[in-house]
């Protein structure tokens, strides 16, 4: 059946639209190889902590063993217990490693122009963040990337934006009250920082990407590399800032600290810039 | 870069420059382009204007009328001007050492009748008049021309040579192109008759084809000539006569929408435009300019055909729409010769949005998803949704006109980031560039 042209007005005004973010460039398209010199070293100091200490502790069982039985098993649980710990951290660290792989995965993905791949990535991505089980089962009818990627931004990707610019005016909120209470401007500078980094993760938390130390720190140089690229953010950032400062409540505490709205607009800019780092689907 | 009248040469101008202008400056524009470019750094800068006798075009005012809020679409071009940019572009690995590659991109701007005149040049008055009144005659554009129709065919063929004849033949003709531009078509000759140079108008001005053979015809066929010298003085010799790469671009949406018999002249007016442009060297002109110490006048190297205005259709529609132009540029279609020179120069097809205006978005249609566009209309603030219809990629056939194809809404652009200094939203431009400029690079 044919589909007749039109074209129709919607109801309620609109904001005049703005050209869609850029696409996040992978942070190594143009960088050194990965594992450099300084990392290769870490490692080994990694490997030798671990191993020397689990060669030690694997003596010193084996010598508990020889005092008494009861004390053998007794410092095998513990240094069990330890490790394993240290084990699951570890194992954190590879997934959260992994599942920003995998985002980066799914953007090649979508910008590969294969249809299959796109839409295998579709549904993939769809069944990973909140709001896409709603969105799956069009994703499956329509059978065609372009409209697929559509129904993804109009979607889980708006949903999603939209939370981490909440969360993002929350963190600013919480940086500006804070700047106001505490009295040392060194410490205001700890207090934007640790909210920031706390504000990358529950921005990538949001997305399914549930990042530890490491993870954490591929993200934060993403989300430079999103931040930088993005102009327009920072315009959003500006408009955000201004009207947060704009509460009669927040001006009559803070008069004109101006380092209180300039960490506000960076934190606006920063979840921003995560969203668009964690956020695989290409703009439209 | 050439172009009928509407066709958008002033928007992609103004684009061009202010996303090199802002790749220069860092931003993150032209993807494609900064590919190519292979992390290369380029300056860009406007180039000063010399003592070049054209005059300079006026990007910073066509920006701030697409920056500004409401905006507005650049005015409709009346003269002539040039942009030229220029690029230093540095060098990558070994080459690092020697000076930075420097590029000059001279663009010229110009009302986009003034382009069919350049086929003028070639041919003689009772040629052209022969041509234009069977075109005339046609019955999709004789309602239009019933009035210049009656009047000439109602001259004695050995009129003589009276004033009063040739201002109201010349009167009655100029309306009739009017009327006939108004209703969608393109092959319009003379381009100054629709857009007059600027300043008073010459006294030979007065003219309309006819095939007569008395004093009058005589008269007609003087302005002619007069009419066709200054088309080769102020237009072919200074602007197309140092040409070595050409963007032309083409409204195929808008003649998809007018119907077959636009879209067939919209086409045949591009063909005659492109065939009056030099494809091939001539050796006995390179000898003759060899003779007198000049260099021998260039050919054009490269071409790029740009279907413009691709952003009122969705995305899953831009590729019919470049493989219309492909079809339509190589095969031509009804009457329009085709270009021939697709063996003799490097050509690429293209879809491209030179300012973007739209976003596309799923439209659930009759129960099915279709992919369409949406934007705000110059004027009002609320958004239109637009699906115009299926371009087709090979020209239309008689099934297609059954179905209507809708008229472009006028959208406005969308903002440019930053107030232009982040670029100007575009689609494909990159692409263009880097198919340009791929052999100098």
């Amino acid at each position: 059946m044919r589909v007749e042209p039109r074209i129709e007005l919607e109801e309620e005004p609109a904001p005049r639209l703005e050209p869609p973010l850029p696409a996040v460039v992978a942070a190594d398209t143009f960088a050194p190889p990965r594992t450099g010199t300084a990392a290769l070293a870490l490692l080994g100091a990694v490997v030798l902590a671990l191993g020397l200490a689990g060669l030690s502790v694997g003596n010193f069982v084996a010598d508990q063993f020889a005092r008494a039985t009861w004390l053998g098993w007794a410092t095998l649980g513990v240094a069990g217990a330890g490790f394993g710990l240290i084990g699951a951290g570890l194992l954190r660290e590879v997934r959260a490693l992994l599942a920003l792989r995998h985002v980066d995965g799914l953007r090649d993905a979508f910008a590969s122009g294969n249809a299959g791949r796109m839409m295998r990535a579709a549904v993939s991505w769809s069944h990973t963040v909140p709001g896409g089980a709603t969105v799956a089962p069009a994703l499956q009818a329509v059978n065609d990337p372009d409209a697929a990627l559509a129904l993804l931004r109009a979607g889980p990707c708006r949903t999603l934006r939209e939370d981490a610019d909440r969360l993002g005016r929350s963190a600013a909120v919480q940086a500006v009250a804070g700047i106001a209470a505490i009295p040392s401007p060194a410490l205001d500078v700890l207090f934007v920082g640790w909210r920031g980094v706390r504000l990358v993760r529950e921005v990538a938390a949001l997305y399914g990407v549930r990042p530890g130390v490491l993870g954490t720190l591929g993200l934060l140089r993403r989300a430079a590399t999103a931040a930088t690229l993005v102009g327009a953010a920072s315009l959003a950032g500006n408009t955000a800032a201004q009207a947060l400062l704009s509460s009669p409540l927040l001006a009559h505490a803070l008069g004109d600290a101006a380092a209180a709205g300039v960490a506000a607009r960076r934190l606006v800019v920063l979840a921003r810039a995560t969203a668009l780092a964690c956020d695989p689907v290409p703009p439209g | 870069m050439t172009g009928l009248a509407r066709a958008g040469k002033t928007a992609f101008l103004t684009s061009l420059a202010a996303n090199l202008l802002a790749l220069g400056a860092g931003q993150p524009v032209l993807p494609g382009f900064a590919r190519r470019l292979g992390g290369r750094r380029v300056q860009v800068a406007l180039a000063p204007s010399g003592a070049s006798g054209l005059p300079r075009f006026d990007h910073p005012r066509h920006l701030a009328a697409l920056t500004r809020d409401p905006p507005a679409w650049p005015e409709r071009t009346s003269a002539a001007s040039m942009l030229a940019l220029d690029l230093v572009i540095g060098r990558e690995s070994l080459g690092f050492a020697l000076p930075s590659q420097r590029l000059r991109l001279e663009l010229l701007d110009y009302p986009g009748e003034w382009l069919l005149d350049l086929p003028l040049l070639r041919t003689d008055f009772a040629d052209w008049s022969a041509a234009v009144l069977r075109r005339l005659q046609a019955p999709a554009v004789a309602p239009h021309a019933a009035g210049f129709m009656a009047f000439n065919s109602a001259l004695p063929a050995g009129a003589t040579a009276d004033e009063s004849l040739a201002a109201t033949g010349h009167r009655l003709y100029r309306a009739t192109l009017h009327r006939l531009r108004d209703a969608g078509l393109s092959l319009l000759q003379p381009g100054r008759f629709l857009m007059p140079a600027p300043g008073p108008e010459p006294a030979w001005t007065p003219f309309f084809p006819n095939l007569g053979t008395g004093g009058l015809e005589s008269l007609l066929a003087r302005r002619y000539a007069a009419y066709v010298q200054a088309v080769q003085r102020d237009l072919q010799e200074p602007m197309f006569g140092n040409l070595d790469r050409i963007v032309v671009l083409v409204d195929l949406l808008s003649a998809l929408h007018a119907g077959p018999d636009a879209f067939g002249d919209a086409a045949a007016a591009v063909s005659a435009a492109a065939g009056a442009l030099r494809w091939r060297r001539s050796w006995i002109e390179a000898a003759w300019a060899l003779g007198q110490l000049r260099l021998p006048p260039r050919v054009v190297s490269r071409v790029a055909f740009a279907a413009t205005k691709s952003d009122h259709v969705a995305e899953r529609q831009r590729g019919n729409l470049a493989a219309l132009l492909r079809n339509v540029a190589e095969g031509g279609i009804g009457d329009a010769p085709d270009f021939g020179f697709a063996a003799a120069v490097p050509t690429s097809h293209l879809a491209i949005a030179a300012v973007r205006c739209t976003e596309d978005f799923v439209w659930t249609l009759d129960g099915r998803p279709v992919s369409a566009v949406r934007g705000r209309r110059i004027g009002d603030e609320r958004l239109l949704r637009s699906y115009p219809g299926e371009v087709p990629d090979r020209p239309p056939d008689d099934a297609f006109w059954a179905h209507p194809f809708l008229q472009l809404p006028d959208f406005e652009p969308l903002r440019p980031p930053q107030g232009g200094r982040g670029g100007v939203p575009e689609l494909g431009l990159d692409a263009l560039l880097c198919f340009l400029l791929d052999d100098v690079l």
